[in-house]
């Protein structure tokens, strides 16, 4: 099914329905508030937005990278969203004691984190962990950029798409909700992941799209 | 009578530039031409080039800017020292720093900020080229930018100017009518509902010419809407 491209202010549906993200309602009828495309159904509506910032949510894995000067008990990380995120020492090993190291000694400026979110607090403090299931320092590979409205296509239904160029390339690949995706194998598979990933993006709004990338890979492959 | 002043504004009906008085210069708007803003447009309206950039919403720095319920909306209208005939001086200048304000204020109308409290979002609008009806086009510009950021607003807002020359309300003044014409009205408005969002007014209007300026503005302003959004909808690939 074709989704239509809306636009802010668009009317998009009226009366009793399930609000989702990017509506709002004024009166009886209900307005898109950002671009993208409409998904309506008969209990509910959204747009899924084609571009904009990534929004942290309690329970999503995003790649992070430590920036600044440690506290003594926590670090600070880039997630690419409005907000700065903050990793407590606790969340990474128990047995660390307050000033007894240096974090920066642990984790320096710059290293690159696969964590989960674990809080936000009202104020818009956001904590993450790497103490989930999952989450661990990256080391090596390389990290590339998406749009986070992208996300979900590269990682398909089910996981589908992700699993599929894991299996044929042989890299290991994490997509963080955030945009960010670390890619870690031989160098050409990991030239290839990219350049997949970069044709998931910019054909993400296409149909039939994991059966195209699956013949891409085995084509290059060969 | 000043220097370069025309003696008449309206010659067979026609204006200096040969449009119909209640005609708009033509409008070009581009959206996402910056490949490292979150969301860009650029607009040519007439002599007018201006290019909006939109970032955000992002860490607020200085951090005493910071608001606990709502996004700090900030605006940067800048004209380069080559936009203007006399090259203009550049750096902040009072009618940067109003117009700045202006424009802001019509904005937060629109942006949902309260989505982001403790964040920024930054727009700056550079004039490129300057032909009157630079705040119009710099508000119209923004909003698509604003827009193309993804962050979340009622409405896009379209901006629109009328004014008076030779006693008679016109639509859309360009520099010499601008600079030698007797009233200026610039206006935003909120399509939808109608509602005002900009209305400043410069010069001597009667009630009634008021009420006629402010309806061709409008007017006008649903004109640069239909713009606004064919250039997103250009932009990505809608129909």
């Amino acid at each position: 099914m074709k989704r239509r491209l809306v636009i802010p202010g668009e009317e998009v549906a009226e009366g009793s329905i399930i609000l989702g993200h990017g509506v709002y309602r004024d009166g009886e009828k209900i307005y898109s508030s950002i671009l993208g495309l409409l998904d309506l159904n008969e209990n509910r509506v959204r747009v899924i937005p084609m571009t904009g910032k990534y929004l942290p949510k309690v329970g999503d894995y995003v790649i992070g990278e430590i920036i600044g000067n440690p506290m003594p008990t926590a670090w600070e990380a880039n997630i690419h969203s409005p907000y700065d995120a903050l990793l407590n020492a606790s969340d990474y090993y128990s047995e660390i004691e307050p000033f007894s190291i240096l974090l920066s000694k642990i984790m320096p400026p710059g290293k690159m984190i696969y964590a989960l979110i674990r809080e936000i607090t009202p104020t818009k403090r956001i904590y993450i962990t790497l103490r989930a299931i999952g989450t661990h320092p990256l080391t090596g590979g390389r990290i590339i950029n998406i749009s986070p409205a992208k996300v979900p296509r590269v990682i398909g239904k089910k996981r589908s798409m992700i699993n599929m160029i894991r299996k044929l390339t042989g890299c290991r690949v994490l997509v963080g909700q955030n945009g960010l995706v670390w890619i870690k194998g031989e160098l050409k598979a990991e030239n290839l992941v990219e350049k997949v990933i970069m044709t998931i993006e910019s054909e993400a709004h296409t149909s039939g799209l994991t059966d195209r990338i699956e013949e891409m890979i085995e084509r290059e492959i060969k | 009578m000043k220097v370069g002043e025309p003696e008449e504004f309206i010659i067979d009906g026609k204006r200096l530039d040969g449009r119909a008085p209640d005609e708009l210069r033509p409008i070009k708007i581009e959206a996402g031409v910056l490949e490292r803003a979150d969301g860009s447009c650029y607009l040519e309206w007439g002599g007018n080039k201006v290019l909006a950039a939109c970032y955000g919403p992002r860490e607020i720095h200085p951090k005493h800017e910071a608001r606990s319920d709502r996004a700090a909306l900030r605006t940067y209208y800048r004209m380069a020292p080559f936009s203007v005939n006399d090259r203009k001086r550049p750096g902040p200048d009072r009618r940067s720093v109003e117009l700045s304000k202006v424009i802001r204020n019509t904005l937060e109308s629109v942006v949902f900020l309260h989505l982001f409290p403790m964040t920024a979002i930054d727009v700056y609008i550079e004039v490129l080229q300057a032909q009157a009806g630079t705040r119009c086009a710099g508000i119209t510009a923004a909003s698509v930018a604003i827009a193309d950021a993804g962050i979340p607003m009622k409405e896009l807002i379209p901006s629109c100017a009328s004014g008076k020359i030779d006693g008679k309300v016109v639509v859309d003044l360009f520099d010499t009518e601008d600079n030698y014409g007797e009233a200026d009205v610039p206006v935003a408005i909120i399509p939808r509902t109608g509602e005002i969002a900009l209305l400043q007014m410069d010069g001597n209007l009667t009630q009634e010419e008021f009420e006629e300026a402010l309806n061709l503005a409008v007017k006008g302003c649903k004109d640069v809407y239909e713009k606004q959004k064919e250039a997103l909808m250009k932009r990505y690939g809608g129909e």
